[in-house]
């Protein structure tokens, strides 16, 4: 490497810092910081009090409504709003659209693929009224698969969101928690 | 015997004061993680739900929270834990929720110019170049990057937040400029 490749390299490597350091970023929704403290305090508040109130059941029970609830999960559209911390979530403001993505990761192309999303009581997805369940077939290609939802609470109950993808003998479901704050 | 509206008083009074309290305990740091939530994501919408995931977290251990010298330090692991929790469910589930913009960037939308409208464009336009660039980069290596050299972390800070050895943080963070400049050269953008 002679001296004009070494200037070369520390003429780029200065402007990568520079462009870097200019690397912009969004500010937070207007009002975002202080509606977050107080969804903070009355989410976390409502999820000790369900921690006490399971704790009250038992372990054997809860195992048991555990198990009730995995059955269900393939075969039912769930018919109570269901929390459950432990899979990913969103809080979403009462009666505001929010769009929701989902990402489907497949290793091959995939043609004819059934795509079905079953939505909890009190919400629904944009320019769908009154549904709770929505299907479609569609074609996938190989790697990320981006899928849109426009969700909309109606009411402060919340629940969970089942996205499934079917396709010949196969089926994943994907689970998605909505809070509403 | 005590009056019950006495007790509800009394309750309500504790989470005032409790809210009050995490909130002087947290605001000051609320920059700095949201910019570390976008980081991390990299998504406003992501960030937004990241943060606001960490505060519901972060309120719950209050006590905890109240007794420890650096609050920012002890946010920002517990921001980190739970984005590396979240992203090992998706990931392992193979479906994950992303925003739109993995495409160019929610940054880019309200970048502030300048009076030269050449030099606007220009700017513009190297930048949309870099966040294309960023994209190819593994995970690891995007975050380091950014935590290092756009915000400013030293690699102690990310040894301490990451959990990663500081050898291990070093050799990404050379690859990612090495792969940067290598992708950036290629496209034009560094002459």
């Amino acid at each position: 490497m002679n001296r004009t490749d070494d200037q070369a390299n520390l003429d780029e490597e200065r402007q990568l810092l520079d462009l870097l350091k200019d690397y912009p970023m969004p500010e937070a929704t207007a009002g975002f910081y202080d509606q977050a403290l107080v969804r903070a305090a009355r989410i976390s508040s409502r999820r000790q009090r369900n921690r006490w109130v399971m704790t009250g059941f038992g372990s054997a029970i809860a195992a048991g409504i555990v198990l009730a609830f995995v059955n269900g999960l393939f075969f039912n559209a769930p018919n109570v709003p269901q929390i459950d911390s432990d899979i990913p979530g969103v809080t979403m403001a009462l009666a505001e659209p929010q769009t929701v993505n989902l990402v489907f990761s497949s290793a091959e192309a995939l043609d004819a693929a059934t795509l079905t999303v079953l939505l909890p009581d009190g919400v629904e997805l944009a320019g769908f009224p009154g549904q709770r369940e929505i299907s479609w077939e569609t074609n996938l290609a190989a790697g990320k698969n981006l899928l849109p939802l426009k969700l909309i609470a109606l009411t402060p109950h919340g629940g969970e969101v089942l996205a499934r993808l079917q396709h010949n003998d196969r089926d994943r479901t994907f689970r998605l928690r909505i809070e509403v704050g | 015997m005590p009056c019950r509206c006495n007790a509800r008083l009394v309750r309500a009074m504790e989470k005032n004061l409790s809210s009050h309290v995490f909130d002087q305990l947290v605001r000051p740091h609320f920059d700095r993680l949201f910019r570390l939530a976008y980081h991390l994501t990299p998504s406003k919408p992501e960030a937004e739900d990241l943060f606001q995931e960490l505060l519901i977290k972060a309120f719950g251990k209050l006590d905890e929270l109240a007794d420890i010298e650096e609050p920012g330090a002890w946010l920002s692991r517990v921001m980190y834990n739970l984005f590396v929790d979240q992203h090992r469910r998706f990931a392992r589930q193979r479906m994950h929720i992303v925003a739109e913009s993995q495409l160019p960037g929610d940054g880019l939308e309200g970048l502030p110019g300048g009076d030269d409208p050449v030099a606007n464009n220009e700017r513009r336009q190297r930048l949309t170049r870099l966040d294309a660039a960023l994209q190819q980069l593994s995970e690891e290596q995007r975050i380091v990057v950014l935590l290092h050299d756009t915000e400013g972390y030293k690699i102690k800070e990310i040894q301490e937040l990451t959990g990663t050895p500081a050898g291990t943080v070093k050799s990404r963070l050379h690859r990612a400029r090495a792969r940067l400049r290598e992708i950036l050269v290629a496209d034009g953008t560094f002459s």
